[in-house]
């Protein structure tokens, strides 16, 4: 008897990870709720801070098992990941916006609240990230991201008396 | 009841104030705009504003997240007409109709189209929203500790369901993640702080606005900054102003996509997407013509706007009788009204009786603007269209930045919200929605007050767990809701049903 060719699931892989993180992730809170106080300030112990963690943690675990079950039954792609798959997702043109993207965020948190005036950071930070996506030309990304900076600045730190970092 | 419809035309004209007007006419416009550029959200616009509102008059700062919420919702429609990307999720089944009439040289008319069956979902979600808060209202002052921790449970569950058709594990994975999230930091009963590992910023818990500007805002800014988009919108608009006969043909799938989005909109977490999607599918299947359905039908487009704008009533319904939210951007607007000392819930009605008409007055005021502003500024809104991407999203990026510091002032918040601006991009990546996340972040301190106040009440006792009328029916659907997804199940009950109809005439003759 002829067998139909079963599907590829493409997202095989992925949940076969999320789901040994989300057990790991199940197995730390129920370990955690465990050790919390049973009889904290006079509170019984079936009313203990734990007891309601621990229940999600268990149900976490049913789900996160749930899926990997599932995630191991499906055809797709095999668990290991070798260095060609690491090589072109990294050179693939979305991870790389995504990560220049992801970097200049995290550098622009950093640069705030360490006495550099907003209007500053901010308007470097606007600088820096049109120009490098090259959202327009360079005066109109100069003019944008100064006149964004100032209004963000002025908008809500005096009028809307919104604090800023 | 009967005075009500007195109530809300009072609570109108207290509200007709240069002041108040002011407000809703930007609000309603930043809304739109937010609404119909692809990759801004209702719930991200919401949450940007709930922190940027934060020091203003509550009043104020109600109706102005209100004409976001509606401006949103009804913007979205535009970008799905003229660039067959949706604005918002809600506006998805809008395209399938909408490009392709655009497509045609029709924009105008689809525009002004759906600009007017959103008005007419709007008024009927808030005609709604104001006739049955009262009654769930008065239902829900029966609910007591039990009652609540199994409509916690409830919602995270149909939220998940509804938010994952393909794959539901996926939606209650992401909604028990939430729950376990908002249960970090000190609990509500005995104020131990769980999770916290000695850092005193975790102590507190994770505020709700840096969690959602992560979650909605910041996961947008990286998936669309990722992508290269090349905007193309159509020269030729036409006129706007819709045909009457267009709308009078049409009333009973505009008042059928209001029922089904008012009851989508009750329903926790679940939201205009889904509202509107099961309004088109209605629609499609009781139309004369189905197979015009995705090539430009009027009915399609009228239905999936009706039902989405509709919805957003329905979605206050549970905000305001249980607190507990409808929809995604109901959830932000929850968290906003406890930001500004406002209780919603069982007590409300109790307490503020005409806050309820107070919520309707500003959501016509909202939809009354959303009307004029959809219809008078199609062509600068085309124009606003066409920024690009990069250009606007560092932007959006600051605001989300303003918006997640404003609320406690420290620097830990943009932290929390670059982690959950991370979370929600994974998550987005491999297919859990963000909305039952969101859900359980709102509802957890709810199921773990509630689960244990009741066992303390009755001394570790849990069969009114299962025995309370309410709590029976709770728990039935939410098994239900999760034994439907099984397929052994689903074969199971198409088995009963097939030997019942199979040996029913045996039993006749």
């Amino acid at each position: 008897m002829n067998r139909e060719p079963q599907i590829e699931y493409p997202l095989r892989r992925q949940d076969i990870y999320a789901a040994v993180i989300l057990i790991v992730l199940a197995l730390f809170v129920i370990v955690e709720s465990w050790r919390m106080p049973r009889e904290f300030l006079g509170f019984p112990g079936y009313a203990g801070p734990g007891i309601v963690t621990g229940l999600l943690g268990l149900g976490l675990l049913g789900m996160a098992v749930t899926l990997l079950v599932r995630a191991c039954r499906r055809p797709g792609a095999g668990v290991a990941i070798s260095r060609t798959d690491i090589r072109s997702y990294l050179a693939n043109p979305p991870t790389r916006r995504f990560g220049l993207v992801l970097l200049l965020c995290v550098a622009y948190l950093l640069s705030l609240g360490r006495g550099i005036p907003y209007y500053i950071t901010t308007g470097a930070y606007l600088l820096v990230t049109m120009a490098v996506f090259r959202a327009a030309s360079w005066w109109v990304i100069a003019l944008v991201s100064g006149l964004a900076a100032t209004v963000l600045a002025v908008v809500f730190n005096k009028i809307f008396l919104v604090p800023l970092p | 009841m009967l005075y009500g419809p007195y109530y809300i035309l009072v609570e109108i004209w207290n509200l007709l104030t240069p002041m108040v007007l002011f407000h809703v006419l930007w609000a309603t416009f930043v809304g739109t705009v937010v609404g119909m550029l692809p990759g801004l959200t209702a719930t991200m616009g919401i949450a940007l504003l709930t922190g940027l509102t934060f020091g203003m008059d509550p009043k104020y700062a109600i109706i102005i997240l209100l004409c976001v919420y509606v401006g949103a919702i009804t913007g979205g429609s535009r970008s799905s007409i003229l660039l067959n990307i949706p604005g918002t999720p809600a506006n998805a089944a809008a395209a399938l109709d909408g490009f392709p009439l655009a497509q045609r040289g029709e924009a105008g008319p689809a525009i002004g189209l759906s600009a007017v069956s959103s008005y007419i979902g709007t008024v009927f979600g808030i005609m709604c929203l104001a006739f049955l808060t009262p009654l769930l209202g008065q239902l829900a002052l029966k609910f007591q500790s039990w009652e609540f921790f199994w409509l916690g449970i409830f919602g995270v569950v149909v939220c998940g369901n509804l938010t994952a058709p393909t794959d539901p594990l996926k939606g209650w994975i992401a909604g028990f993640l939430g729950l376990l999230l908002s249960l970090v930091g000190q609990e509500g009963i005995a104020a131990y702080s769980r999770f916290a590992f000695g850092f005193d910023q975790i102590r507190g818990g994770f505020s709700l606005i840096p969690v959602l500007v992560g979650a909605y805002g910041l996961a947008e800014v990286f998936a669309v900054m990722r992508e290269k988009t090349h905007i193309k919108i159509p020269k030729q608009v036409g006129r706007i102003l819709p045909k009457w006969v267009d709308i009078a043909q049409n009333w009973f799938h505009m008042l059928r996509s209001g029922v089904i989005g008012v009851t989508i909109g009750i329903i926790p977490g679940v939201g205009e997407d889904v509202a509107s999607w099961i309004s088109y599918d209605f629609a499609k299947r009781s139309s004369k013509h189905p197979e015009l359905f995705g090539k430009g039908s009027k009915e399609g487009l009228m239905a999936a706007e009706t039902g989405d704008n509709a919805c957003i009533g329905g979605a206050i319904v549970p905000v305001l009788s249980l607190a507990v939210p409808g929809s995604a951007p109901a959830a932000v607007l929850l968290g906003a009204m406890w930001l500004h000392g406002i209780r919603p819930g069982p007590l409300l009605m109790v307490e503020f009786p005409n806050y309820i008409y107070e919520i309707t007055a500003m959501l016509i005021l909202a939809a009354s603007a959303s009307l004029v502003i959809s219809l008078v500024g199609v062509r600068f809104q085309i124009k606003i269209l066409m920024v690009p991407r990069p250009l606007l999203m560092p932007i959006v990026f600051t605001l989300c930045v303003i918006g997640s510091f404003a609320i406690n002032v420290r620097i830990f918040d943009l932290w929390v919200m670059l982690a959950f601006g991370l979370l929600g991009y994974a998550m987005r990546q491999y297919n859990y929605p963000a909305a039952p996340l969101v859900l359980g972040i709102i509802l957890g301190d709810m199921v773990d007050v509630n689960l244990r106040r009741a066992l303390i009440r009755t001394d570790a006792d849990i069969t009114p767990f299962f025995t309370r009328p309410i709590s029976m029916i709770l728990l039935g659907i939410t098994l239900l809701v999760i034994l439907s997804r099984m397929a052994w199940f689903r074969r199971a009950m198409t088995a009963v049903f097939r030997r019942r109809r199979t040996g029913a005439p045996s039993t006749d003759s």
